[in-house]
Order: C-alpha cells, then sequence, then structure tokens
C-alpha cells in the first residue's frame, strides 16, 4: 500500500548524498538481513598479486562492443530493489482521488468526536481547513491525494493501526507538503481510535448490565 | 579447521560473543606471551528474534561478594533442589517456585541451548521515554526549514507517550514552555555565561518529583506523576502544538556582519538541556539530540571564534599546540558529558556543515554516553534525512530498537580478571576480585554504564589470566564468563540480559596447535584495532603503528619458531597481517587527510560496532562484477582494477562503485540501450541493486559514489586499495595489469616481507 520507491539524493547539497528511499522500503527492510557482502580473500602468501583467470588483452582496450546477449544470459542479479524512479501503479489508472471524498469523512470523524475538549477540535478543524485549501489549490501531489483517499478508508473501516501507518509513511515520503495539517489527521485518528474503543467499553458494560437486570433473583444465569 | 569456524559463528550468533582465543591458556606467563590479550566483543543486545524473553525474575547466588545468576553451567542437585554457583562454589536453595523442577522438567536458564536469556522485570513503575530537542538556529533558511521538517516528521515516529522537550540556540538560549493553551512561553538565557545545574532548576521554576522514582504507581496515564514538567510533555497531547511552534521557529535573529561567524552558543545550551534533565528526570532512560549546523563561538565549550579569518583547528595546529580553545572546551563538554552518563541519559550530536563544527571537542558527549553522532553536510540531504529516521526504526516486535540506561556486569571464574573495556560506556568504578590492577581501556571496574545502546552496539572487553604457571588446571577444566546486562527496554519495561559462557583451558606447551586452531583472527584483529584507536587518543600516531607493529611481529615469532626458514601462515592466523596493514593506513590511525572531526567521527563509529562492521571499517570489502560469472570478492588491491570489470567497494562510511575504463566506454556508447545487449544492461544494474540493499539498512547511511575509471572520484577506491603497483615498480610484474596508484606508500608485499624478516629474527 505504501509507495516504493528510490530516488536520488540532493546532489545540490552533496554530491556524494545517498539516494532516498520511501518510507514502505524502509520499513520493509527491517528483520535479519543477510550480509550479503562480506567476504575477503587472503593474499598470496608469495607476495605477487593474484592475476585474474581472464583479463583483457594487455594495451588499450578495445573499442569492440560488449558481448551480445544471444550468449546465455546471466544469472539475474543478486537483489531484487525496485529500479529506482519507478513507481508501481497498483491502482487502475482513473480520475485522482476527489477532494470531498477525503475531506467529508474527515469531517464527520470531527464532529464525533467534538464530545472532547474543544481546543483538541479547533485545532484539528484549522488543519482540516488547512487541507481542504491546499487541496483545492492544487498544491497537493498526486500520490499524497491518492494515500489521504486510503487513509480515509481505512479510517471509516476502523483499521486504526493501518491508517496510522499511512500517516506516518506520507508524513516521511511527504513532509514538505503535509506537515502544516497531517499531525490535525494523526490526532484524529488517535481521538476515533479512544471513542471507538470507549463506546465499546460501554456497550460490554451496558449489556453485563442489562444481563444482570435480567436475572431472576434465586437463579445463577448460566454464563 | 573448519569446525572452529563454524563453532565461533554459532557462538557469535547464541551469545553475541567473538573471543580473540577460543581455547585459552592456563596460565598468566603464557597468556603474555600469546601477544594479542585474552578478549572478547561483546554484544549485549544481540537481536534474537527467536528467543522470547521470560516473565520472571533471575535467581541469584545468595553469596554477597557474587550475586551470578543461575546459568547453565551450574550444578543443580534436583532432589534437594540446591545449585552450586559455579563462579563461588556457594550452595543456594532455589526459590519456592521452583519446587517442581527435575531433570526433565528444568528451567529455561538451566538449559545449554539458553546460555543467553533474558528476563522481563515486574515490578517498578515504568517511567516514559524521553526526547530532548536542542536546535541551532544560526542555520541557513533552506537548511533550517529541512530540520524543521525532519522534526516535525520525527514527531510521527514518536511513541504517544514518549515526553518531548524543545530547547532553540543562537545567540542566546531559549528554553521553551510547551502546553496545549495560550500564548508559548520560552526562558531565555545568556548565551556567555555557564549556570550551574542549581541555577539552572532555579531558574526554570524546577521542584523535584514529589515521589521517588521507584516508589511512584500510576494512578491513570494522564495523571502520571512523570510528566510534571511544563518543559517535556507527552507526545499525544503536544504533537499540535509542537508542530506549529516548530514551523513558526525563525533563524537566529542577531545579523551576522561579513567576515564573521554566527554566535553560537552550544556549550550553554547543552549545559541547560543536561541540567533541565537532571533535575525533572534523572534515572530514566532519555535522549537529548543536539542539531547544530556549525562550531561553537560563543561562551564556555566554544571551539573557535567569530572571526572568519581564523580558521578552526586543523590536526597540524593541534600538533604545533596551536589551538586556543581545544583544552577548555573538551574539558566543559567532558563535565557535562560524564554528568549525563550519571544521570543514566544519552547525548546524540546531529552535526551537518560543510565545515568543522567542533566534534572533536564534543565527541565525548556521544561516546561516553552511547550517543549518536552524525555528521553531514547539510541538513537538507537524504544523508541526514534518512540517517535519522533511521533512529526510529522498529524491530520485528514492532518496537524501537534503542535501548536505555544499561549497566553491564561481569563476573569471571577465579582463573580470569578483567581488565577493561572499550566501547560506549562509562566506568561505574565497581572494585572486587575480578577485577585486574592491570588496565586495558576503561579499567579498575567490573561494572560499566551504558545509557544509549541498540541492537549493534559492541563492546570490547579485555581479560588478564591470572593463574599462576605452576597451578596446574584439571584436564578438561574450563573457565566461564557471565555478562549481566540490566538495561530499559524501548516498551519502557525493565529487562535482564544474562549471556553465560565457557571455554577450555589448555597448556601451551603440549596444546600449541589446538590453542592456534582455536585463535579468531578477526575479533583479534578487531579488539587489537580498539585497542590502537583507544591508544591513539592519548598517544602520537607514531608511536600507536610502532606498538601495532612490535604486536605484530611478536606475534608471528612466536608461531614461526618451529620453521623459521619458511615462513607460513596456518588458515587461522592468514588474514591477520592483512587486516593489520590496512588498520595502519585506515583513517582511524591516519589522521592525514582527515580534518580533527572527521577522525573523530570515524573513531566514534568504530569503537561501538559489531564486529561485521568494524572489520569493514579495517578492511573494505571489494566485489567484482563481470560477463566472467557471478560477482565475486577480490582482493583489495590495484590489480583488481581491471578495464573489464565493475567494482563496487564498502568502507562502511561510503559505497563506491566503480566502472572499469572498457565499461565505462560501452555505457558512453549507449550499449545498455539496446535491446540485444540487454546483459549488460543488466551487468550495469547488478552493483546497483547490491548496494541498494546496504544502504538500506545501514545506520548511519553512508555517502554514495558513482564513478568510473579516470573519474575524480574514483581517488576513494584508489587510496584504500593495497597499491602492488606504483609508479615505482609498474614494470616490476612483466604485465601491466590492473591500473598503477601514484603513492609512496608500503606496499602489502613489502609489508610481508618486512614482517617475515623481522618475525624470523625475533624468534631466533
Amino acid at each position: 500500500m505504501a509507495e516504493l520507491y528510490v530516488k536520488p539524493g540532493n546532489k545540490e547539497r552533496g554530491w556524494n548524498d545517498p539516494p532516498q528511499f520511501s518510507y514502505g522500503l524502509q520499513t520493509q527492510a527491517g528483520g535479519p538481513r543477510r550480509s550479503l557482502l562480506t567476504k575477503r580473500v587472503a593474499a598470496p602468501q608469495d607476495g605477487s598479486p593474484r592475476v585474474p583467470a581472464s583479463e583483457t588483452s594487455p594495451g588499450p582496450p578495445p573499442m569492440g562492443p560488449p558481448p551480445p546477449s544471444s550468449k546465455a544470459p546471466r544469472s539475474p542479479p543478486v537483489g531484487s530493489g525496485p529500479a529506482s524512479g519507478v513507481e508501481p501503479t497498483s491502482f487502475p489508472v482513473e480520475s485522482e482521488a476527489v477532494m470531498e471524498d477525503v475531506l467529508r469523512p474527515l469531517e464527520q470523524a470531527l464532529e464525533d468526536c467534538r464530545g472532547h475538549t474543544r481546543q483538541v477540535c479547533d485545532d484539528i478543524s484549522r488543519r482540516l481547513a488547512l487541507l481542504q485549501e491546499q487541496w483545492a489549490g492544487g498544491k497537493l501531489s498526486i500520490p499524497v491525494k491518492k494515500r489521504m483517499a486510503l487513509l480515509v478508508q481505512e479510517l471509516s473501516s476502523h483499521r486504526w493501526d493501518a491508517a496510522d501507518d499511512i500517516h506516518r509513511s506520507l508524513m516521511v515520503d511527504h513532509v514538505t507538503e503535509v506537515s502544516q495539517w497531517m499531525v490535525g489527521v494523526k490526532r484524529l485518528i488517535a481521538e476515533k481510535r479512544s471513542l471507538f474503543s470507549e463506546e465499546a467499553a460501554n456497550e460490554e458494560k451496558s449489556a453485563a448490565t442489562a444481563e444482570k437486570n435480567h436475572t431472576i433473583p434465586g437463579f445463577q444465569q448460566a454464563s | 579447521m573448519a569446525t572452529y569456524l563454524e563453532f565461533i559463528q554459532q557462538n557469535e550468533e547464541r551469545d553475541g560473543v567473538r573471543f580473540s582465543w577460543n581455547v585459552w591458556p592456563s596460565s598468566r606467563l603464557e597468556a603474555t606471551r600469546m601477544v594479542v590479550p585474552l578478549a572478547c566483543l561483546l554484544t549485549p543486545l544481540k537481536e534474537r528474534p527467536d528467543l522470547p524473553p521470560v516473565q520472571y525474575e533471575p535467581v541469584l547466588c545468595s553469596r554477597p561478594t557474587c550475586k551470578a545468576v543461575l546459568n547453565p553451567l551450574c550444578q543443580v542437585d534436583y532432589r534437594a533442589k540446591l545449585w552450586a554457583c559455579n563462579f563461588c562454589f556457594q550452595r543456594n536453595q532455589f526459590p519456592p517456585a521452583y519446587g517442581g523442577i527435575s531433570e526433565v522438567n528444568q528451567p529455561a536458564e538451566l538449559m545449554p541451548q539458553f546460555s543467553t536469556i533474558e528476563y522481563v522485570i515486574q515490578r517498578g513503575a515504568q517511567s516514559p521515554l524521553i526526547f530532548l530537542y536542542v536546535v541551532d538556529t544560526c542555520l541557513e533558511e533552506d537548511d533550517l526549514q529541512a530540520l524543521k521538517e525532519s522534526l516535525q516528521m520525527s514527531l510521527s515516529l514518536l511513541p504517544p507517550d514518549a515526553l518531548v522537550g524543545l530547547i532553540t540556540f543562537g545567540r542566546m538560549v531559549q528554553v521553551h514552555e510547551l502546553s496545549c493553551e495560550g500564548i508559548s512561553k520560552s526562558y531565555v538565557f545568556r548565551g556567555t555565561k555557564d549556570l550551574t545545574a542549581k541555577q539552572i532548576q532555579d531558574m526554570l521554576g524546577l521542584t523535584k518529583p514529589a515521589m521517588p522514582m521507584q516508589q511512584a504507581r500510576p494512578a491513570q496515564p494522564q495523571e502520571h506523576p512523570f510528566a510534571s514538567s511544563r518543559f517535556l510533555q507527552p507526545v499525544h497531547k503536544i504533537d499540535m502544538n509542537l508542530t506549529d511552534l516548530l514551523g513558526e521557529l525563525q533563524r537566529d535573529p542577531w545579523p551576522v556582519t561579513q567576515g564573521k561567524r554566527p554566535l553560537r552558543s552550544t556549550g550553554v545550551a547543552l549545559s541547560i538541556a543536561v541540567g533541565l534533565l537532571e533535575g525533572t528526570f534523572p534515572n530514566t532512560g532519555a535522549r537529548i539530540m543536539l542539531f547544530t549546523g556549525g562550531p561553537p563561538t560563543q561562551g564556555p565549550g566554544m571551539v573557535v571564534g567569530d572571526e572568519l579569518k581564523i580558521p578552526i583547528r586543523s590536526w597540524h595546529d593541534i600538533e604545533k599546540d596551536n589551538a586556543r580553545f581545544m583544552k577548555k572546551a573538551t574539558k566543559h563538554y567532558e563535565m557535562l558529558a560524564n554528568r549525563t552518563a550519571a544521570n543514566g541519559h544519552c547525548i546524540d550530536i546531529y552535526a551537518c556543515a560543510l565545515d568543522q563544527t567542533g566534534l572533536l571537542e564534543m565527541k565525548c558527549c556521544a561516546n561516553l554516553t552511547g550517543g549518536y553522532m552524525v555528521m553531514g553536510d547539510s541538513f537538507n540531504t537524504s544523508l541526514f534525512k534518512q540517517t535519522f529516521q533511521r533512529i526510529f526504526t522498529k524491530d520485528f516486535n514492532g518496537d524501537f530498537r534503542m535501548a536505555f540506561g544499561a549497566t553491564l556486569d561481569v563476573k569471571t571464574s577465579r582463573e580470569l580478571k578483567i581488565a577493561g573495556a572499550i566501547g560506549p560506556c562509562v566506568s561505574l568504578n565497581v572494585k572486587g576480585p575480578c577485577v585486574s590492577e592491570n588496565e586495558l581501556g576503561v579499567g579498575g571496574t567490573s561494572q560499566w554504564k551504558i545509557c544509549g545502546l541498540d541492537p549493534t552496539s559492541t563492546l570490547g572487553i579485555y581479560f588478564e589470566v591470572v593463574n599462576q604457571h605452576n597451578t596446574p588446571i584439571p584436564q578438561g577444566g574450563r573457565g566461564a564468563i557471565q555478562f549481566v546486562t540490566h538495561y530499559q527496554h524501548s516498551s519502557t519495561q525493565r529487562r535482564i540480559r544474562v549471556t553465560t559462557i565457557a571455554r577450555n583451558w589448555a597448556d601451551v606447551q603440549s596444546q600449541l596447535r589446538h590453542i592456534e586452531a582455536a585463535f579468531d583472527q578477526e575479533a583479534a584483529a578487531v579488539l587489537m584495532a580498539r585497542l590502537g584507536v583507544f591508544r591513539a587518543e592519548s598517544e602520537e600516531g607514531p608511536d600507536v603503528l610502532r606498538w601495532l607493529d612490535r604486536q605484530l611481529i611478536r606475534l608471528f615469532g612466536q608461531y614461526n619458531k618451529e620453521d623459521p626458514t619458511s615462513f607460513r601462515l596456518s588458515d587461522s592466523f592468514s588474514l591477520y597481517p592483512q587486516f593489520m596493514f590496512h588498520l595502519r593506513r585506515s583513517p582511524f590511525l591516519q589522521v592525514f587527510n582527515n580534518s580533527p572531526d572527521e577522525s573523530s567521527y570515524y573513531r566514534h563509529h568504530f569503537a561501538r560496532q559489531d564486529l561485521t562492521q568494524s572489520l569493514i571499517m579495517i578492511q573494505p570489502i571489494l566485489y567484482s562484477y563481470s560477463f566472467h560469472g557471478p560477482p565475486e570478492p577480490v582482493l583489495l588491491d590495484s590489480s583488481s582494477i581491471l578495464a573489464d570489470r565493475i567494482l563496487l567497494m564498502d568502507t562502511f562510511f561510503q559505497i563506491v562503485i566503480y566502472l572499469g575504463e572498457t565499461i565505462a566506454q560501452w555505457r558512453k556508447a549507449g550499449y545498455q540501450d539496446m535491446p540485444e545487449y540487454e546483459n549488460f544492461k543488466h551487468l550495469l544494474q547488478a552493483p546497483l541493486d547490491d548496494a541498494q540493499e546496504i544502504l538500506q539498512a545501514r545506520f548511519p547511511m553512508p555517502r554514495y559514489i558513482n564513478t568510473e575509471h579516470g573519474g575524480s572520484q574514483a581517488r576513494f577506491l584508489l587510496s584504500k586499495v593495497n597499491p602492488s603497483q606504483t609508479h615505482n615498480n609498474l614494470y616490476a610484474w612483466g604485465q601491466e595489469t590492473g591500473a598503477p596508484i601514484l603513492t609512496d606508500d608500503v606496499s602489502l608485499q613489502v609489508f610481508m616481507d618486512h614482517l617475515k624478516k623481522l618475525a624470523v629474527s625475533s624468534a631466533c
């Protein structure tokens, strides 16, 4: 779901700046890594440098072309990082995410949370307004809009962790675009999550008391 | 011997330990003659996805001077429910909870496969993690913007109940009060005057928490007694306001005139940060994260004045005793570092600038506390941004890899004593029967404190065999060492990791071959290198090299006594001279061509990495890609540089991809774009893919150099390879293979020749 891409580093500020990996690629890299390149060759004991078995003839290299592909193809390269710069289009190419489809559920979620402190809701509301302004003003890129649509879907389906993860991936990959308002969305997810678990706890409690009220005195209700 | 390699590898995987010798010389005299000390590299929190922690507390030996943890080496009487400590031989009663144990129902800690085991401590309050950002505002606009964004992003990566705080500095130092409502307030301090901890705490209006940490019982998360500071608030409460506050940060308003540096009060800013945490949250996991874009130029801890025409000190200046501010500044930061370590906190330094920033003077802040040191050109680079993100990487369980407040306690059987440790730690000055009088590294103690650590943090621990020559060791006798690490896990749980190992004693006279076969040349090289780098901090460079050379000559003199005329290295020693050769030329021991800050940066990382990464730093890895077969490791030698090869070199700090002359010409001609030459396209891509695997995971992020024959950046490769061909000996081999290096440096061949001569003559 998160984007997987590599883009070059900032060559203006650091000529040897390493490439930048997207959040998706970085979180993928966790876990025990095989140390791919760690072997060494012992120096020959008699002192002469090892002459590799096959070498080009001495003198200036021939300007002939490389061995053509009709030869038995080499085994595929070790390591399978995605080619740089290519963004997998996991969605069919259709109209980009619609602003209303994103904003409406967020506003709705905010309304649900109005029971909480006013200050927090005002803050969130302010940021959603900023989001709307930036979206309408065309300041947000397509990947950001796409992922916001996804985030809202996850939020509506009560998949809090997934929504949180998308918010994180947006903060890491597109911080310049989203930093001003994303923290509001983050807070909204947290508020919805706690509201939901409160409601669930209350429901359980009221179900338990309802059960108790229905118990006929003198009889043990089978549980 | 293949079996010893397996043994070594299995032990490293299970226990996170690599010993220089895996069969131990049975007397002090013999051990000294072995030249390489008996020592180990220990990774206390080595990642063990297959080792779930046990949810009970460890059973300890009841002798007050021992207190070793129950382990698989202990003799157990299951009938009488007694166990004998293998270190002090005390007989101990099992606690009542162990009433049901038997030979067929053993607790985990007695099973041999649990030589390393982790316990979770249930009692005591769990304090949240604390992150205090100390931010330099004397940055260029772009840099400041990039830094602000990275800090805002980090708020999304922090756990919701972690505490966060902000101090900004330039000419003045501002401590920001974080609150959810009303106007944001801050306390402003002059950057010229240092203050004591008490003064800082008084001026900030801090009072010590009402209850001591150990007894606090949180009623609800929101009313936690820890969250009582106005300057350090939980992320879930403060993230929106802090995001805004960060967004509004401006460059330091004091104008900087032509020919001057900005006035930067780093010394006072750090002092205030340390004092703030000391007064509010001592003895709990906290990181002070210092972000700086230039050297301290004002107040205590200043490293250079504000006149641009007077450059910051170079190695040359230091050698000529021409570094005005160095001693005083180093002292200031050392005092801060020691206080911070005593409080159980750590200091990270993120220094991004084109010129030096004073890492030489400030390095103790990171080195003594286990904090990170990151060096970059600008905050607006992928190197900084990604390295910073990686601090918040999660492990296979979804917890942060960082851990806090560790104490390492080492116990040995009585034939051994502890000489010292080298790594990101401070001494806890715990004397005892295990402590040797001869110090190697940080000695005089059997316990150290590591305030900040992660699953790769590695200490070098040095031992001394004290058994007298005429005291026989029983046949098949084994020595034992136990490493007990108490620490705060990132989930805020307190845990204890216990590793207990044993190795056989052997008599050198009769079992030399056996001892030689069990030599771990990789561990030995890294352990000797750490000793060398430790010495280099206080001794002159040439003296360190002479010491290293002497050790090497003695080592080989020792092992070639039997056959002085033909110097042959057995398998277990074959790579060792090469490691020493490359170590001598490495930036850890050669300061030429590096600034003092760069040397400090390289040494900082060297003194804490695990064995594999440390070896990469000593002798970079070189792989060759060609049409002649799959990628293969090649000698780090100029003869490996060939026209029809692509080379990938990993020095840990740089990844270099180098295209041989013919390959470069083919690429220029565009063959990779032609469908009939698709295999050439694959060839070009292969090293890029392998490089990417390394870049994706390494901390800190390395620099990435993609160059070719004749390119200016080829110098990174040319300066590392053994110059077996130079302009001096180009025609000696009769054939022109490989590229000659323009240098007067000694080659490995010459080095080995000298070594052979000296080793053999010293043996006779």
